[in-house]
């Protein structure tokens, strides 16, 4: 216990992070190593559905049909569960965890990151130091969002890669193109929203519980939006999404299925050989994921706005 | 330099008409307050709970708008000063997850013009802190010293400390205090520190600020404000002691005992004697409809144009 061991931090040969950017990383820490574990795994997920956790259903395709499809996820029982095994219901499981992480996003913002710090007197604490309040909020807003666009752009990379090699293997009907629709830009853009959610909520409201249950119901409601659930179903229905089967016979010629289900016989009767599906991409994406990206972030720009006129009224920035 | 920026420097902390309301109406927690703090002094901010105290020290710190009125601090506005400003606010806040390097890393990290790590460090070491050891795991007295390292390693000019002392055994808070005197003194520092333990002000302060219902009560120089007053005893009324203003009087044995502002010299039929800095700030306590009294050297300058 000696001034070095307390001043030996303060220069170190390689440049790290400096001032506000360091102070952001290290309060927040933990939750830094959890959003990054989520990616990890969410990304880990991704390439085993990309790579050999498609095998075998894409066997049963190669095979069968569409038939084998069907029978791959009918096998397992419990279609449509969380929990279910079956490749088509693992499919969309990132899916789902890109929501839970922007509900989580909206806790962590208007709980951890703001409110909490403002509760128990620690921000005051910052702008007592040589940093003012609206320099504060911009680091606690820029470090996370910066964060987030990485973690979540990857993963909708993976996600685009993964639809493009094995959509195929998905039962048909309105799973598929929620899911097409949804995956984009405006994945991206719906946990930057939930950023401002909660900072605005920690901001207005001062204090953790409630910041992080109103953050959590807005974007509960925001995510709402997104899934196209009622009350939004009416007026922003997603359209259409064609699919193309095809058989193959021992000439390569293409025929239609020939509905033969899992019966070898009918097959061979068919000379089919092998069949190709696939999902046609849709003139209707990019229209649709940009002007839900630009509403997105114009409604995070507005929330941001708002907040750093909150603070600005309460304090002396 | 100029003669301006000379009367400037001069001038730690000058309020006219202070006034801070939280909400728009709820009474003010700082009501008209006008006074002036020359740099280098070490001033005692004292009063009822609820006067106002934290409120002033915040204002001060740049933490609060005020709701009316204009405030100088260190020939600028609070948030302009805010490099060369330290404030301690009552609950210590620290971060319970950082251990007390990386909380004396935090202050380097924000405070990088300024940083002082050794000095910072000695503090820390004169407590035998372990600089490993988490926020969380330190007692009341562990953290306000940690605070205070905090607080001083930024090598302010003007010091808010908000019951600094409250939490620290006898020891640590002589210590403490006598850090923080040498420092005031060596650097020519100025200090505002709130306390309810005024004997403890009387060693550490040369000017004290009474705050009462929101108002400055008495402010001045503690030598000046103790020169002003006199505790008299003797037989008689309270009327019998005109012209003296009394502050406050009750019944003493067959006689009375009377603070007394005074206005000329005592009547020898009064037995005269220095009110001790406790005595002279019970009384205004306990009385507080006494006019409010501020010595020259407090008074806001009305000429001086601010912001």
């Amino acid at each position: 216990m000696s001034a070095s061991t307390l001043t030996s931090p303060l220069r170190r040969a390689l440049p790290g992070p400096r001032g506000l950017v360091w102070t952001v990383l290290r309060l927040h820490r933990t939750a830094l190593w959890i959003w990054t574990g989520f990616v990890v795994l969410a990304a880990g997920l991704l390439l085993w559905l990309y790579g050999p956790g498609a095998a075998h259903t894409q066997h049963l395709l190669d095979t069968f049909g569409y038939a084998g499809v069907q029978e791959d996820a009918w096998t397992a029982g419990t279609i449509g569960s969380p929990f279910s095994g079956a490749y088509n219901d693992l499919f969309y499981d990132p899916a789902s965890l890109l929501n839970i992480a922007s509900f989580a996003v909206a806790v962590f913002a208007g709980g951890s990151l703001i409110a909490r710090e403002l509760e128990n007197g620690t921000a005051r604490l910052a702008w007592t130091q040589s940093v003012t309040p609206a320099r504060w909020l911009a680091a606690k807003l820029a470090v996370p969002a910066l964060f987030i666009t990485v973690g979540t752009g990857l993963l909708v990379a993976l996600y685009r890669m993964l639809w493009s090699a094995h959509s195929n293997l998905l039962l048909a009907g309105i799973g598929p193109r929620a899911l097409y629709f949804s995956v984009g830009p405006a994945t991206v853009a719906a946990p930057l929203l939930g950023l401002a959610v909660g900072v605005l909520a920690g901001l207005v409201l001062r204090r953790t519980l409630p910041a992080l249950a109103v953050a959590g119901i807005a974007q509960s409601a925001v995510i709402a939006f997104r899934a196209n659930s009622w009350p939004f179903q009416g007026s922003y229905q997603q359209p259409e999404l064609s699919v193309r089967s095809r058989a193959i016979t021992s000439t390569g010629a293409r025929i239609p299925d020939p509905g033969c289900y899992e019966s070898r016989a009918c097959l061979a009767r068919h000379d089919v050989v092998g069949f190709t599906r696939e999902y046609l991409p849709s003139p209707d994406y990019w229209p649709r994921q940009l002007l839900e990206t630009g509403v997105l972030l114009a409604a995070a720009a507005i929330l941001v706005a708002v907040a750093f006129g909150v603070l600005r009224r309460t304090s002396t920035s | 330099m100029s003669s301006t920026s000379t009367t400037r420097s001069t001038v730690a902390v000058e309020a006219h008409g202070l006034t801070v309301r939280y909400g728009r109406r709820s009474t003010a927690a700082l009501d008209d307050c006008s006074f002036r703090l020359t740099a280098g002094r070490v001033s005692a901010l004292v009063g009822p709970n609820g006067a106002g105290k934290s409120t002033l020290l915040a204002t001060v710190a740049g933490l609060l708008r005020p709701t009316a009125g204009t405030l100088t601090v260190l020939g600028t506005s609070p948030a302009e000063a805010r490099e060369r400003i330290a404030y301690l606010s009552q609950n210590k806040p620290l971060h319970p997850q950082l251990t007390i390097a990386e909380t004396l890393r935090l202050g380097a990290e924000l405070n990088p013009a300024r940083w002082d790590a050794a000095y910072a460090a000695a503090i820390v070491e004169q407590g035998s802190l372990d600089p490993g050891t988490r926020v969380r795991g330190l007692s009341g007295g562990q953290r306000t010293r940690v605070a205070l390292a905090l607080a001083l390693g930024k090598r302010p000019d003007l010091m808010l400390l908000d019951e600094p002392m409250a939490d620290l055994d006898p020891l640590a808070r002589h210590e403490l205090l006598g850090t923080l005197m040498a420092d005031a003194a060596e650097r020519g520092t100025t200090v505002l520190m709130s306390s309810h333990i005024v004997a403890e002000l009387a060693d550490a302060c040369d000017h004290l600020l009474l705050l009462g219902g929101g108002r400055i009560r008495l402010g001045g120089g503690l030598d000046d404000l103790l020169l002003a007053h006199t505790l008299v005893t003797g037989r008689g009324t309270p009327a019998d002691l005109a012209p003296h203003l009394v502050v406050e009087s009750r019944a003493a044995g067959r006689g009375l005992t009377a603070l007394i502002r005074n206005d000329g010299p005592v009547d020898d039929r009064w037995q005269a004697e220095r009110p001790s800095l406790e005595e002279l700030v019970l009384a205004h306590l306990r009385s507080p409809s006494a006019p409010a009294l501020l010595a020259p050297g407090t008074t806001a300058t009305p000429e001086t144009v601010t912001r």
